[in-house]
Protein backbone atom coordinates (compact mmCIF):
# COMPACT_ATOMS: atom_id res chain seq x y z
CA UNK A 1 0.00 0.00 0.00
CA UNK A 2 1.24 3.11 -0.87
CA UNK A 3 2.74 5.43 2.09
CA UNK A 4 0.41 8.73 1.20
CA UNK A 5 -2.44 7.58 -1.22
CA UNK A 6 -5.09 10.11 -1.88
CA UNK A 7 -7.11 9.55 1.05
CA UNK A 8 -4.21 9.80 3.32
CA UNK A 9 -2.70 13.26 1.80
CA UNK A 10 -6.56 14.58 2.32
CA UNK A 11 -6.56 13.97 5.66
CA UNK A 12 -2.56 14.84 6.52
CA UNK A 13 -4.85 18.40 4.86
CA UNK A 14 -7.33 18.12 6.94
CA UNK A 15 -5.18 17.63 10.18
CA UNK A 16 -3.32 21.03 8.86
CA UNK A 17 -6.24 22.75 8.87
CA UNK A 18 -7.34 21.62 12.13
CA UNK A 19 -4.12 23.14 13.30
CA UNK A 20 -4.03 26.55 11.18
CA UNK A 21 -7.10 27.12 12.77
CA UNK A 22 -6.86 26.05 16.22
CA UNK A 23 -3.73 27.52 16.13
CA UNK A 24 -5.32 31.13 15.97
CA UNK A 25 -6.71 30.92 19.42
CA UNK A 26 -3.22 30.11 20.87
CA UNK A 27 -2.00 33.92 20.26
CA UNK A 28 -3.95 35.70 17.96
CA UNK A 29 -7.48 34.87 18.74
CA UNK A 30 -9.50 34.48 21.79
CA UNK A 31 -7.39 33.01 23.93
CA UNK A 32 -10.13 30.53 24.89
CA UNK A 33 -7.55 28.25 25.19
CA UNK A 34 -9.11 25.78 22.86
CA UNK A 35 -5.55 25.52 21.81
CA UNK A 36 -4.04 24.08 25.10
CA UNK A 37 -3.16 20.27 24.32
CA UNK A 38 -5.63 19.01 26.43
CA UNK A 39 -8.46 20.36 24.51
CA UNK A 40 -6.73 20.17 20.85
CA UNK A 41 -5.69 16.75 21.31
CA UNK A 42 -9.23 15.25 21.87
CA UNK A 43 -10.75 17.26 19.10
CA UNK A 44 -8.31 16.71 16.49
CA UNK A 45 -8.32 12.92 17.20
CA UNK A 46 -12.54 13.26 17.22
CA UNK A 47 -12.44 14.76 14.09
CA UNK A 48 -9.87 12.08 12.40
CA UNK A 49 -11.56 9.11 14.26
CA UNK A 50 -9.39 8.43 17.24
CA UNK A 51 -10.35 9.84 19.87
CA UNK A 52 -8.00 7.58 22.43
CA UNK A 53 -4.35 8.96 20.68
CA UNK A 54 -5.70 12.38 20.70
CA UNK A 55 -6.94 12.18 24.61
CA UNK A 56 -3.82 10.55 25.78
CA UNK A 57 -1.53 13.10 23.77
CA UNK A 58 -3.32 16.21 25.07
CA UNK A 59 -3.27 14.99 28.48
CA UNK A 60 -0.26 13.99 28.72
CA UNK A 61 1.58 17.24 27.00
CA UNK A 62 -0.47 19.76 28.19
CA UNK A 63 0.59 18.97 32.21
CA UNK A 64 4.83 19.19 30.78
CA UNK A 65 3.96 22.48 28.86
CA UNK A 66 0.70 24.07 30.88
CA UNK A 67 3.47 26.80 32.63
CA UNK A 68 5.71 27.28 29.59
CA UNK A 69 4.56 30.80 29.54
CA UNK A 70 4.43 33.64 26.93
CA UNK A 71 5.81 36.45 28.81
CA UNK A 72 7.22 39.74 27.53
CA UNK A 73 8.64 38.45 24.08
CA UNK A 74 9.63 35.55 25.13
CA UNK A 75 7.80 32.72 22.35
CA UNK A 76 7.25 29.37 24.49
CA UNK A 77 7.25 26.01 22.57
CA UNK A 78 4.03 25.70 20.08
CA UNK A 79 2.52 22.84 22.19
CA UNK A 80 -0.69 23.13 19.60
CA UNK A 81 0.88 22.27 16.57
CA UNK A 82 2.89 19.64 18.68
CA UNK A 83 -0.58 18.11 20.40
CA UNK A 84 -2.46 18.35 16.60
CA UNK A 85 0.42 16.84 14.57
CA UNK A 86 1.33 13.83 17.43
CA UNK A 87 -2.66 13.38 17.40
CA UNK A 88 -2.68 13.28 13.68
CA UNK A 89 0.38 11.36 13.05
CA UNK A 90 -0.98 8.52 15.22
CA UNK A 91 -4.35 8.59 13.93
CA UNK A 92 -3.34 8.42 10.49
CA UNK A 93 -0.14 6.32 10.99
CA UNK A 94 -2.28 3.40 13.17
CA UNK A 95 -3.61 0.10 11.79
CA UNK A 96 -6.40 0.60 14.66
CA UNK A 97 -7.32 3.29 16.64
CA UNK A 98 -5.90 3.95 20.32
CA UNK A 99 -2.54 1.98 19.44
CA UNK A 100 -0.96 2.98 22.57
CA UNK A 101 2.81 2.21 21.09
CA UNK A 102 2.03 4.33 17.92
CA UNK A 103 0.70 7.12 20.87
CA UNK A 104 4.22 6.65 22.53
CA UNK A 105 6.68 7.22 19.72
CA UNK A 106 4.28 10.32 18.15
CA UNK A 107 4.65 11.60 21.95
CA UNK A 108 8.67 10.99 21.74
CA UNK A 109 8.06 13.04 18.21
CA UNK A 110 6.98 16.05 19.56
CA UNK A 111 10.30 16.23 21.14
CA UNK A 112 11.52 17.27 18.10
CA UNK A 113 9.16 18.95 17.27
CA UNK A 114 9.60 21.83 19.95
CA UNK A 115 12.76 23.33 18.00
CA UNK A 116 11.03 23.54 14.85
CA UNK A 117 7.86 25.25 16.22
CA UNK A 118 9.89 27.70 18.23
CA UNK A 119 11.82 28.49 15.57
CA UNK A 120 8.31 29.17 12.73
CA UNK A 121 7.08 31.15 15.44
CA UNK A 122 10.11 33.64 15.88
CA UNK A 123 10.00 34.05 12.14
CA UNK A 124 6.64 34.78 11.91
CA UNK A 125 6.55 37.54 14.28
CA UNK A 126 9.31 38.97 13.30
CA UNK A 127 7.94 39.46 9.41
CA UNK A 128 4.89 40.54 11.63
CA UNK A 129 6.72 43.77 12.28
CA UNK A 130 6.35 45.22 9.15
CA UNK A 131 2.14 45.06 9.67
CA UNK A 132 2.00 48.80 11.18
CA UNK A 133 3.60 50.40 8.42
CA UNK A 134 1.31 48.85 6.36
CA UNK A 135 -1.59 49.95 8.14
CA UNK A 136 -0.64 53.64 6.95
CA UNK A 137 -1.94 55.92 4.31
CA UNK A 138 0.05 57.39 1.46
CA UNK A 139 0.05 60.43 3.82
CA UNK A 140 1.56 58.36 6.27
CA UNK A 141 -1.37 59.13 8.54
CA UNK A 142 -3.52 55.72 9.66
CA UNK A 143 -7.01 55.30 8.47
CA UNK A 144 -9.72 53.08 10.53
CA UNK A 145 -10.03 50.66 7.02
CA UNK A 146 -6.02 50.43 6.88
CA UNK A 147 -5.38 49.54 10.46
CA UNK A 148 -8.48 47.22 10.57
CA UNK A 149 -7.65 45.22 7.44
CA UNK A 150 -3.77 45.05 7.77
CA UNK A 151 -4.29 44.12 12.12
CA UNK A 152 -6.56 41.19 10.54
CA UNK A 153 -4.27 40.41 8.11
CA UNK A 154 -2.16 39.44 11.00
CA UNK A 155 -4.78 35.96 11.57
CA UNK A 156 -3.40 34.69 8.50
CA UNK A 157 0.22 34.68 8.82
CA UNK A 158 -0.60 33.02 12.09
CA UNK A 159 -3.60 30.68 10.30
CA UNK A 160 -0.72 29.61 7.73
CA UNK A 161 2.25 29.04 10.36
CA UNK A 162 0.29 26.48 12.18
CA UNK A 163 -0.97 24.85 9.11
CA UNK A 164 2.27 24.84 7.18
CA UNK A 165 4.29 23.74 10.44
CA UNK A 166 1.71 20.86 10.73
CA UNK A 167 1.68 19.89 7.24
CA UNK A 168 5.18 19.24 7.39
CA UNK A 169 5.28 17.86 10.65
CA UNK A 170 2.32 15.23 10.08
CA UNK A 171 4.28 14.04 6.74
CA UNK A 172 7.50 13.17 8.09
CA UNK A 173 6.18 11.99 11.29
CA UNK A 174 4.01 9.46 9.20
CA UNK A 175 6.92 8.27 7.36
CA UNK A 176 8.75 8.30 10.65
CA UNK A 177 5.83 5.81 12.07
CA UNK A 178 6.00 3.52 8.94
CA UNK A 179 9.60 2.67 10.02
CA UNK A 180 8.60 2.58 13.75
CA UNK A 181 5.78 0.04 12.78
CA UNK A 182 8.17 -2.56 11.37
CA UNK A 183 10.44 -2.35 14.47
CA UNK A 184 10.54 -5.65 16.86
CA UNK A 185 7.91 -5.93 19.80
CA UNK A 186 10.23 -5.01 22.52
CA UNK A 187 10.24 -1.20 20.72
CA UNK A 188 6.79 -0.92 21.17
CA UNK A 189 6.37 -2.58 24.71
CA UNK A 190 8.26 0.01 25.33
CA UNK A 191 7.01 2.99 23.86
CA UNK A 192 3.59 1.80 25.32
CA UNK A 193 5.40 2.12 29.10
CA UNK A 194 6.63 5.23 27.85
CA UNK A 195 3.07 6.41 28.06
CA UNK A 196 2.57 5.48 31.38
CA UNK A 197 5.40 7.21 32.58
CA UNK A 198 4.44 10.55 31.09
CA UNK A 199 1.65 11.95 32.92
CA UNK A 200 4.01 11.78 35.97
CA UNK A 201 6.52 14.34 34.34
CA UNK A 202 3.53 16.33 33.70
CA UNK A 203 3.02 16.27 37.47
CA UNK A 204 6.50 16.70 38.51
CA UNK A 205 6.84 19.87 35.50
CA UNK A 206 3.78 21.18 37.47
CA UNK A 207 4.95 20.83 40.84
CA UNK A 208 8.55 22.34 40.14
CA UNK A 209 6.98 25.65 38.87
CA UNK A 210 4.63 26.21 41.54
CA UNK A 211 6.52 25.36 44.41
CA UNK A 212 9.88 26.04 45.63
CA UNK A 213 10.23 22.62 47.50
CA UNK A 214 10.68 19.57 46.24
CA UNK A 215 8.80 17.81 48.89
CA UNK A 216 6.05 20.20 48.98
CA UNK A 217 3.39 19.83 51.54
CA UNK A 218 0.30 20.61 49.75
CA UNK A 219 1.50 18.00 46.75
CA UNK A 220 1.92 15.54 49.57
CA UNK A 221 -1.03 16.15 51.18
CA UNK A 222 -2.85 15.64 48.01
CA UNK A 223 -0.56 12.03 47.25
CA UNK A 224 -1.97 10.60 50.43
CA UNK A 225 -5.39 11.97 49.85
CA UNK A 226 -5.61 10.36 46.59
CA UNK A 227 -4.00 7.22 47.52
CA UNK A 228 -5.68 6.54 50.79
CA UNK A 229 -9.02 7.48 49.35
CA UNK A 230 -8.87 4.78 46.46
CA UNK A 231 -6.88 2.17 47.91
CA UNK A 232 -7.97 1.89 51.20
CA UNK A 233 -11.81 3.64 50.76
CA UNK A 234 -11.82 2.52 47.02
CA UNK A 235 -13.51 5.68 46.71
CA UNK A 236 -14.20 6.38 43.04
CA UNK A 237 -11.40 8.53 41.35
CA UNK A 238 -13.20 11.73 40.76
CA UNK A 239 -14.59 11.83 44.52
CA UNK A 240 -10.59 11.58 45.45
CA UNK A 241 -9.53 14.29 42.74
CA UNK A 242 -12.62 16.65 44.50
CA UNK A 243 -11.46 15.50 48.22
CA UNK A 244 -7.97 16.49 47.19
CA UNK A 245 -9.04 19.56 45.66
CA UNK A 246 -11.22 20.43 49.21
CA UNK A 247 -7.56 19.37 50.80
CA UNK A 248 -5.96 21.71 49.26
CA UNK A 249 -8.75 24.24 49.53
CA UNK A 250 -8.48 23.89 53.80
CA UNK A 251 -4.68 24.34 53.67
CA UNK A 252 -5.45 27.95 51.91
CA UNK A 253 -7.92 28.53 54.81
CA UNK A 254 -5.93 27.68 57.74
CA UNK A 255 -2.64 29.18 56.14
CA UNK A 256 -4.25 32.13 55.35
CA UNK A 257 -2.97 32.00 51.42
CA UNK B 1 -11.61 74.21 28.15
CA UNK B 2 -14.28 72.04 28.08
CA UNK B 3 -15.88 71.14 24.33
CA UNK B 4 -18.74 69.85 23.68
CA UNK B 5 -18.22 66.10 22.99
CA UNK B 6 -20.04 62.80 23.15
CA UNK B 7 -19.82 60.86 25.65
CA UNK B 8 -19.07 57.55 25.39
CA UNK B 9 -22.01 54.66 25.26
CA UNK B 10 -22.40 51.02 26.87
CA UNK B 11 -22.50 49.87 23.28
CA UNK B 12 -19.10 51.55 22.55
CA UNK B 13 -17.48 49.76 25.23
CA UNK B 14 -18.92 46.38 24.28
CA UNK B 15 -17.74 47.07 20.87
CA UNK B 16 -14.12 47.38 22.72
CA UNK B 17 -14.63 43.97 24.23
CA UNK B 18 -15.80 42.59 21.30
CA UNK B 19 -12.48 43.96 19.47
CA UNK B 20 -10.11 42.99 22.59
CA UNK B 21 -10.18 39.22 21.44
CA UNK B 22 -7.93 40.34 18.33
CA UNK B 23 -6.12 42.46 20.13
CA UNK B 24 -3.11 40.28 19.46
CA UNK B 25 -3.56 39.22 16.21
CA UNK B 26 -0.69 41.20 14.26
CA UNK B 27 1.51 40.25 17.54
CA UNK B 28 5.18 41.28 16.43
CA UNK B 29 8.65 41.58 18.33
CA UNK B 30 8.75 45.45 17.49
CA UNK B 31 5.65 46.80 18.35
CA UNK B 32 3.86 43.46 20.33
CA UNK B 33 -0.07 44.78 20.83
CA UNK B 34 0.44 48.25 19.54
CA UNK B 35 -1.95 48.08 16.46
CA UNK B 36 -4.27 45.63 18.37
CA UNK B 37 -4.86 48.60 20.74
CA UNK B 38 -5.50 50.97 17.96
CA UNK B 39 -7.65 48.73 16.30
CA UNK B 40 -9.75 47.85 19.90
CA UNK B 41 -10.34 50.81 20.31
CA UNK B 42 -11.63 52.26 17.31
CA UNK B 43 -15.35 52.46 18.41
CA UNK B 44 -14.91 54.94 21.08
CA UNK B 45 -12.44 57.07 18.72
CA UNK B 46 -15.22 56.66 16.19
CA UNK B 47 -17.64 58.25 18.78
CA UNK B 48 -15.54 60.92 20.16
CA UNK B 49 -13.86 62.21 17.24
CA UNK B 50 -16.21 62.42 14.32
CA UNK B 51 -13.82 64.80 12.46
CA UNK B 52 -11.10 62.71 10.14
CA UNK B 53 -8.72 64.53 10.63
CA UNK B 54 -8.72 64.22 14.79
CA UNK B 55 -9.67 60.87 13.89
CA UNK B 56 -6.58 59.76 12.57
CA UNK B 57 -4.22 61.64 14.80
CA UNK B 58 -6.01 59.81 17.68
CA UNK B 59 -5.71 56.33 15.85
CA UNK B 60 -2.24 56.92 15.45
CA UNK B 61 -1.27 57.72 19.02
CA UNK B 62 -2.14 54.50 20.59
CA UNK B 63 -0.29 52.47 17.54
CA UNK B 64 2.77 53.51 20.02
CA UNK B 65 4.66 50.70 21.80
CA UNK B 66 2.36 48.60 23.62
CA UNK B 67 2.07 44.99 25.64
CA UNK B 68 0.69 43.93 28.66
CA UNK B 69 -1.18 40.77 29.50
CA UNK B 70 -3.66 40.07 26.94
CA UNK B 71 -6.51 39.83 29.11
CA UNK B 72 -5.65 42.64 31.41
CA UNK B 73 -5.32 44.90 28.26
CA UNK B 74 -8.88 44.84 29.11
CA UNK B 75 -8.60 47.17 31.85
CA UNK B 76 -5.94 49.51 30.19
CA UNK B 77 -8.34 49.68 27.35
CA UNK B 78 -11.25 50.93 29.32
CA UNK B 79 -9.11 53.75 31.19
CA UNK B 80 -7.75 54.56 27.77
CA UNK B 81 -11.56 55.12 26.83
CA UNK B 82 -12.51 57.21 29.92
CA UNK B 83 -8.76 59.07 28.93
CA UNK B 84 -9.83 59.97 25.82
CA UNK B 85 -13.58 61.12 26.42
CA UNK B 86 -12.08 63.58 29.02
CA UNK B 87 -9.62 64.66 26.54
CA UNK B 88 -12.31 65.31 24.02
CA UNK B 89 -14.44 66.85 26.46
CA UNK B 90 -10.90 69.01 27.33
CA UNK B 91 -10.54 67.96 30.80
CA UNK B 92 -7.06 66.04 30.35
CA UNK B 93 -4.23 66.02 27.03
CA UNK B 94 -2.92 63.92 24.86
CA UNK B 95 -0.09 63.64 27.11
CA UNK B 96 -2.33 62.44 29.72
CA UNK B 97 -3.97 59.42 28.20
CA UNK B 98 0.27 58.18 26.74
CA UNK B 99 1.22 58.41 30.69
CA UNK B 100 -1.67 56.35 31.20
CA UNK B 101 -1.40 53.27 29.24
CA UNK B 102 2.92 53.86 29.91
CA UNK B 103 2.00 53.51 33.74
CA UNK B 104 -0.42 50.39 33.51
CA UNK B 105 1.14 48.11 30.73
CA UNK B 106 4.20 46.66 33.00
CA UNK B 107 2.30 46.43 36.42
CA UNK B 108 -0.93 44.69 34.53
CA UNK B 109 1.06 42.30 32.48
CA UNK B 110 3.05 41.09 35.57
CA UNK B 111 0.00 40.45 37.59
CA UNK B 112 -2.03 39.09 34.60
CA UNK B 113 1.03 36.58 33.85
CA UNK B 114 1.27 35.48 37.34
CA UNK B 115 -2.28 35.37 37.69
CA UNK B 116 -3.64 33.92 34.35
CA UNK B 117 -0.69 32.04 32.63
CA UNK B 118 0.93 31.16 36.27
CA UNK B 119 -1.82 30.00 38.56
CA UNK B 120 -5.23 29.44 36.80
CA UNK B 121 -4.23 27.48 33.54
CA UNK B 122 -2.22 24.85 35.50
CA UNK B 123 -5.56 24.97 37.89
CA UNK B 124 -7.22 24.40 35.39
CA UNK B 125 -5.42 21.98 33.35
CA UNK B 126 -4.41 19.50 36.45
CA UNK B 127 -8.05 19.18 37.55
CA UNK B 128 -8.79 18.51 33.30
CA UNK B 129 -5.53 16.13 33.41
CA UNK B 130 -6.43 14.18 36.38
CA UNK B 131 -10.32 13.60 35.50
CA UNK B 132 -8.90 12.68 31.95
CA UNK B 133 -6.70 9.88 33.87
CA UNK B 134 -9.81 8.56 35.05
CA UNK B 135 -10.78 7.60 31.31
CA UNK B 136 -13.29 10.69 31.55
CA UNK B 137 -14.40 11.87 27.84
CA UNK B 138 -15.59 14.75 29.27
CA UNK B 139 -12.12 16.45 30.54
CA UNK B 140 -11.42 18.91 27.74
CA UNK B 141 -14.78 20.28 28.43
CA UNK B 142 -14.16 21.04 32.40
CA UNK B 143 -10.84 22.60 31.21
CA UNK B 144 -12.69 24.99 29.09
CA UNK B 145 -15.52 25.89 31.59
CA UNK B 146 -13.17 26.27 34.13
CA UNK B 147 -10.72 28.56 32.60
CA UNK B 148 -13.08 30.51 30.50
CA UNK B 149 -15.84 31.03 33.15
CA UNK B 150 -13.11 33.76 34.59
CA UNK B 151 -11.03 34.53 31.80
CA UNK B 152 -14.28 36.02 29.51
CA UNK B 153 -16.34 37.19 33.20
CA UNK B 154 -13.16 39.12 33.53
CA UNK B 155 -12.33 40.29 30.39
CA UNK B 156 -15.90 41.98 29.97
CA UNK B 157 -16.48 43.29 33.39
CA UNK B 158 -12.36 45.21 33.36
CA UNK B 159 -13.34 46.88 30.47
CA UNK B 160 -15.96 48.91 32.50
CA UNK B 161 -14.16 48.56 35.75
CA UNK B 162 -11.52 50.49 34.04
CA UNK B 163 -13.45 52.86 32.47
CA UNK B 164 -15.57 53.45 35.74
CA UNK B 165 -12.48 53.86 38.30
CA UNK B 166 -10.43 55.89 35.40
CA UNK B 167 -7.19 53.49 35.81
CA UNK B 168 -7.15 52.79 39.21
CA UNK B 169 -5.13 49.99 40.05
CA UNK B 170 -5.41 50.47 43.57
CA UNK B 171 -9.35 49.97 42.89
CA UNK B 172 -8.65 46.97 40.45
CA UNK B 173 -6.88 45.19 43.00
CA UNK B 174 -9.70 45.97 45.77
CA UNK B 175 -12.58 44.42 43.53
CA UNK B 176 -10.37 41.60 42.58
CA UNK B 177 -7.28 40.43 44.89
CA UNK B 178 -5.80 38.66 41.93
CA UNK B 179 -2.83 38.00 44.59
CA UNK B 180 -4.84 35.92 46.96
CA UNK B 181 -6.75 34.19 44.33
CA UNK B 182 -3.53 33.27 42.68
CA UNK B 183 -1.82 31.71 45.36
CA UNK B 184 -5.37 29.80 45.85
CA UNK B 185 -5.07 28.25 42.61
CA UNK B 186 -1.76 27.30 42.86
CA UNK B 187 -1.87 25.31 45.87
CA UNK B 188 -5.54 23.65 44.80
CA UNK B 189 -3.15 22.79 41.52
CA UNK B 190 -0.52 21.39 44.11
CA UNK B 191 -3.18 19.28 45.62
CA UNK B 192 -4.71 17.90 42.84
CA UNK B 193 -1.31 16.83 40.89
CA UNK B 194 -0.28 14.89 44.56
CA UNK B 195 -3.69 13.45 43.58
CA UNK B 196 -2.83 12.26 40.18
CA UNK B 197 0.37 10.58 41.62
CA UNK B 198 -1.22 8.87 44.41
CA UNK B 199 -4.69 7.26 42.50
CA UNK B 200 -1.69 6.11 39.65
CA UNK B 201 -3.30 2.33 40.43
CA UNK B 202 -6.86 3.56 39.58
CA UNK B 203 -5.91 5.01 36.39
CA UNK B 204 -7.72 4.58 32.61
CA UNK B 205 -6.54 1.40 31.48
CA UNK B 206 -4.84 3.29 28.36
CA UNK B 207 -2.43 5.23 31.27
CA UNK B 208 -2.51 1.82 33.36
CA UNK B 209 1.85 0.56 34.17
CA UNK B 210 1.54 -3.05 32.52
CA UNK B 211 3.56 -3.47 35.85
CA UNK B 212 2.48 -6.35 38.29
CA UNK B 213 3.17 -4.59 41.66
CA UNK B 214 0.64 -3.80 44.12
CA UNK B 215 -1.49 -0.30 44.55
CA UNK B 216 0.24 0.70 47.41
CA UNK B 217 3.84 -0.11 46.15
CA UNK B 218 2.78 1.31 42.48
CA UNK B 219 1.93 4.74 43.98
CA UNK B 220 4.92 4.79 46.21
CA UNK B 221 7.23 4.27 43.25
CA UNK B 222 5.25 6.90 41.32
CA UNK B 223 5.52 9.35 43.87
CA UNK B 224 9.47 8.67 44.28
CA UNK B 225 10.23 8.62 40.63
CA UNK B 226 7.47 12.39 40.23
CA UNK B 227 9.91 13.63 43.11
CA UNK B 228 12.80 12.55 41.84
CA UNK B 229 11.82 14.30 38.21
CA UNK B 230 11.19 17.69 39.99
CA UNK B 231 14.68 17.31 41.59
CA UNK B 232 15.94 16.72 38.45
CA UNK B 233 14.26 19.91 37.16
CA UNK B 234 15.03 21.78 39.74
CA UNK B 235 18.73 21.35 39.20
CA UNK B 236 18.24 22.27 35.34
CA UNK B 237 17.23 19.02 33.28
CA UNK B 238 14.71 20.29 30.92
CA UNK B 239 10.84 18.47 30.16
CA UNK B 240 12.64 17.57 26.76
CA UNK B 241 15.42 15.82 27.96
CA UNK B 242 13.73 14.38 30.55
CA UNK B 243 11.24 12.99 27.98
CA UNK B 244 14.44 11.28 25.87
CA UNK B 245 15.63 9.81 29.54
CA UNK B 246 12.69 8.50 30.11
CA UNK B 247 12.07 6.57 26.65
CA UNK B 248 15.61 5.16 26.93
CA UNK B 249 14.79 3.50 30.17
CA UNK B 250 11.66 2.67 29.11
CA UNK B 251 13.40 0.49 26.18
CA UNK B 252 16.08 -0.93 28.54
CA UNK B 253 13.03 -1.82 30.73
CA UNK B 254 11.48 -3.63 27.93
CA UNK B 255 14.56 -5.33 26.62
CA UNK B 256 15.30 -6.57 29.45
CA UNK B 257 11.74 -8.35 29.92
CA UNK B 258 10.30 -6.02 32.47
CA UNK B 259 7.78 -4.95 30.48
Amino acid sequence: MMLFDTHTIMQVLFAALISGIVGLDRTALGQFMISQPVVAGPLTGWLLGDVTAGLVIGGTLELIWVLDMPIGTFVPADSTVAAVAATAIAALGSTTPGQLPVIGFCLLLTVAMVPVTMYADHLMRQRNAQIPELALSADGRPTESGVTVWHLAGLIAFFLKAFLLCLGLVSAGLVLVSGFLALPPSVHRAMSLFVTFLPLLGAASVARKLSMNTLDRTLLIGFLIGAVSVQLFHVPEIAAIVLAAGGGWMGTRFHGA
Amino acid sequence: MAHNAAAIRTVDLLGVFWRSFFIQASWSYDRLQSLGFAFALIPVLRRLYPDREVFAGRLAAHMEYFNTQPYLASFVLGAAAKAEEDRASGRNTTADVVELKKTLMAPLGALGDSFFWGSLKPFAASAAVAVLLTGAWWAPLLFLVLYNIVHVGLRLSLVFVGYETEGDVVALMSRYNFTRLARRYKVLSLAIVGCIVGTLSAWGPVFRAPLSVSPPLLATAGLALTLGMIALLRAGASPVKIMIGLSAACLILAWGGFA
